[in-house]
């Protein structure tokens, strides 16, 4: 017993000199270094993480900035959701928040500004004065609560309308353009119903909201599509019912497939994919997953949404929605404030965004560097599809808070088939909004 | 030594402290919480609470005129049904059946159970691609049968069937095994006595092995009846925010959607003490019906 008593004595007097070396020595270090900023650990969030096509840019960019600056990250990323948005307020709400993340500009941001929980960027550029000098400030995505900007934005997104060319042969019809209307694009889904094709590959029980966006689009313009109604019978109220009214009319003439208040985002892509459906709305991301998901890139194409009204086909929905944000607390920790900006600043650099971006808008000053010759055909329509629009408006959902929406994107299979009002719906909206 | 340890109460109290604690903080703190939660008034999911509902109760009043928390009740009980005579009925069928086999009983228990191990998640998946629309298995097999038109296993009308026959298959295994571990514990003399009399097989069945069956089968309905209150994770995969137009809510589909897609909390903690009600009033019910026998 003794014996053991003695080697753990022993034991432990070996340990605890092991320390105290190791304390002197990175004491040694310190004083040679003594200039050099503290490594920290850096915790962060963002969307960068599941199916999205910079999952792993983002990581291999993260790995790249660990290694040059000698700071670690500890980084918490999950699929853009309604659970994550939840999740990282919720985090804030706690104190327990990351010190940089990247996150929606749009209403969702309005707790984190309101609570004074993130830095502006005015606030960063007094200490910093070259953070995001790169970037458009009037592009950046100004916060809906003061009009400052608070995040630094990385790759945009642009909406339009995929076709599948072999589809519209197959039904002898042509490729909607710029100049195509919305009527003749109804006679146009009419002959591709009559072929035996769906002639829109779109879920409405799930995702409905690229349809809701452009028929109440066709009611406004660029530079109203973003005001929200103030009633139910005033202008933009008035556009968000008729533009609801024109997807039950697009329902009630057959033109969505059979399965579309059943059926996943992601079976009715694959439709589209197989041939089965000709037109398809989606966001600029959408060019990566086409092309992940077929081999015959060339058969598809991006147009323009046919316009209606005062509405021209060739104005398109787009923007920058999301950003880059350095919290309070990282800001007040003075071992963290220099690794945030210099994360951020890496992250938003012109190569970087670039990488992010290809085919996506950037509100860089210098417009995003991309090598056209490394593009695939659907991804040079994309771009052909951003430099010939003639306006760009935000998505107008993104100024209405997800418990908001619910009535009329959740509740759109009820709409379409009359279970629900849409003047009610849209009511319900206006109600959710003023509380 | 060992009456001494049964002796002194300190020493289990301090074994149970753990395990008390454990479940004091982590389930009945957030129940009582969860109680007062739905009469405040709660924004988001980790919002702070804006105060007092007006009225206090009006989540309460809301849940009574909300049609689809009828539905998802109507639901629940219909699951309720299904799951008694689904999953224990066809449970106990199989368990009486391979009790009867000399050879490859152990194979069908290995099989009937196996559903059992894969979650719940996987499943839904599994039957989302059994029941797709366009390539779904069902419809592949029709259209080798020269089926025309593809048919929307999801759609109204069937959806209700769609959702429930996998929960049913999922859970047959679970209470299979418990019956036929049941079935084991009656002694074979039985059966050898009665066989002397002359009694066939189906006699031998009514006779000897339900009525001693009966403590078992009881306990399998008391499970199934809180277990399909509780049901969600294979609904959810499949029939995500209660489509087709919210025909197939549950009501734990329905609690969940309103916390992560309503961000109501407050209404969602309401639904959330309805169902803990619920379950504990069905559970009571069953529990009297099928009251367990001392032989």
């Amino acid at each position: 017993m003794k014996k053991l008593f003695a080697l753990m004595l022993v034991f432990t007097m070996v340990i605890s000199m092991a320390a105290c070396t190791k304390k002197e020595e990175s004491a040694g270090s310190g004083e040679e270094t003594k200039t050099e900023a503290k490594k920290v650990t850096l915790n962060t969030t963002t969307t960068y993480a599941g199916n999205d096509g910079n999952a792993q840019n983002f990581q291999d960019a993260v790995a790249a900035w660990e290694s040059e600056s000698g700071n670690k990250v500890n980084d918490s990323s999950s699929t853009s959701d309604e659970t994550f948005k939840a999740r990282v307020l919720a985090d804030f709400e706690t104190g327990s928040e990351p010190d940089v993340l990247f996150f929606f500009n749009g209403v969702d941001s309005n707790p984190l500004v309101e609570a004074g929980k993130v830095v502006s960027i005015e606030e960063i550029r007094k200490e910093f004065p070259d953070y995001a000098s790169n970037m458009k400030d009037g592009m950046m995505g100004a916060s809906p609560v003061d009009g400052k900007n608070y995040s630094v934005p990385v790759n945009g997104y642009w909406e339009g309308m995929f076709v599948n060319k072999e589809v519209c042969e197959a039904a002898g019809v042509e490729i909607p353009g710029p100049d195509t209307t919305w009527d003749e694009f109804l006679e146009t889904c009419q002959k591709i119903k009559d072929a035996g094709y769906a002639p829109i590959a779109a879920s409405l029980a799930t995702v409905p909201h690229y349809w809701f966006e452009f028929s109440i689009y066709n009611y406004l313009t660029p530079a109203t599509h973003n005001v929200l109604p103030g009633s139910v019978s005033d202008e933009h109220g008035t556009a968000w019912v008729n533009g609801l009214n024109d997807i039950k009319d697009l329902y009630e003439r057959g033109f969505f497939p059979e399965n579309t208040l059943t059926g996943t985002d992601d079976e009715t892509v694959q439709m589209f994919i197989d041939n089965k459906a000709a037109f398809l709305i989606d966001g600029s991301w959408k060019v990566g997953g086409i092309e992940e998901l077929t081999s015959n890139i060339d058969n598809f194409t991006v147009t323009y949404v046919p316009g209606n009204n005062d509405r021209k086909t060739t104005d398109i929905i787009g923007g920058l929605s999301s950003g880059y944000y350095i919290t309070k607390k990282a800001w007040d920790d003075p071992d963290k404030r220099a690794a945030a900006v210099d994360f951020v600043s890496y992250m938003t650099t012109d190569e970087l965004v670039s990488k992010f971006a290809e085919v996506s808008a950037t509100a860089l000053k210098n417009g995003s560097q991309v090598d056209e010759s490394k593009l695939t055909s659907l991804a040079k329509d994309g771009l052909k599809l951003v430099q010939g629009a003639t306006g760009m408006a935000g998505a107008v959902q993104d100024q209405i808070p997800a418990e908001s929406r619910v009535p009329i994107f959740d509740g759109m299979p009820n709409l379409v088939t009359g279970k629900s009002d849409i003047k009610e719906s849209v009511q319900e909206v206006l109600d959710s909004l003023s509380k | 030594m060992t009456s001494h340890i049964y002796k002194n109460k300190k020493l289990i109290i301090f074994f149970l402290a753990p395990a008390f604690l454990f479940i004091l903080v982590f389930l009945y703190y957030p129940f009582i919480k969860n109680i007062f939660n739905s009469f405040q008034e709660i924004s988001g999911l980790g919002s702070a609470s804006k105060g007092w509902a007006d009225p206090w109760y009006s989540n309460y009043t809301m849940l009574l005129k909300d049609t689809n928390m009828w539905v998802a009740f109507r639901n629940t009980l219909i699951m309720l049904v299904v799951t008694v005579f689904g999953q224990v009925g066809i449970a106990l069928l199989l368990a009486l059946l391979t009790d009867r086999i000399t050879y490859g009983a152990k194979f069908f228990r290995i099989v009937y159970f196996f559903p059992i191990v894969i979650s719940a998640t996987a499943l839904g998946l599994l039957f989302n691609l059994i029941f797709l629309y366009d390539k779904g298995m069902i419809n592949q097999i029709r259209e080798i049968f020269g089926a025309a038109a593809l048919v929307d296993f999801k759609s109204k009308g069937i959806a209700l069937f769609t959702m429930m026959a996998p929960v049913m298959w999922q859970y047959v295994g679970f209470y299979f095994i418990i019956l036929v571990t049941g079935l084991n514990n009656i002694s074979s003399d039985l059966y050898e006595a009665a066989a002397i009399d002359g009694a066939t097989s189906y006699q031998q069945v009514k006779f000897i092995s339900l009525p001693l069956l009966r403590n078992v089968t009881c306990t399998c309905i008391v499970l199934a009846v809180t277990g399909a209150l509780k049901v969600f994770d294979l609904p959810w995969t499949m029939f995500p925010k209660g489509l087709p137009n919210g025909e197939t809510w549950l009501t734990g589909t329905y609690m969940y959607y309103q916390v992560f897609n309503v961000n109501d909390v407050d209404y969602s903690s309401a639904i959330g003490v309805v169902i803990v009600i619920l379950g504990v009033l069905l559970s009571k019910l069953v529990n009297t019906i099928f009251k367990e026998k001392e032989f």
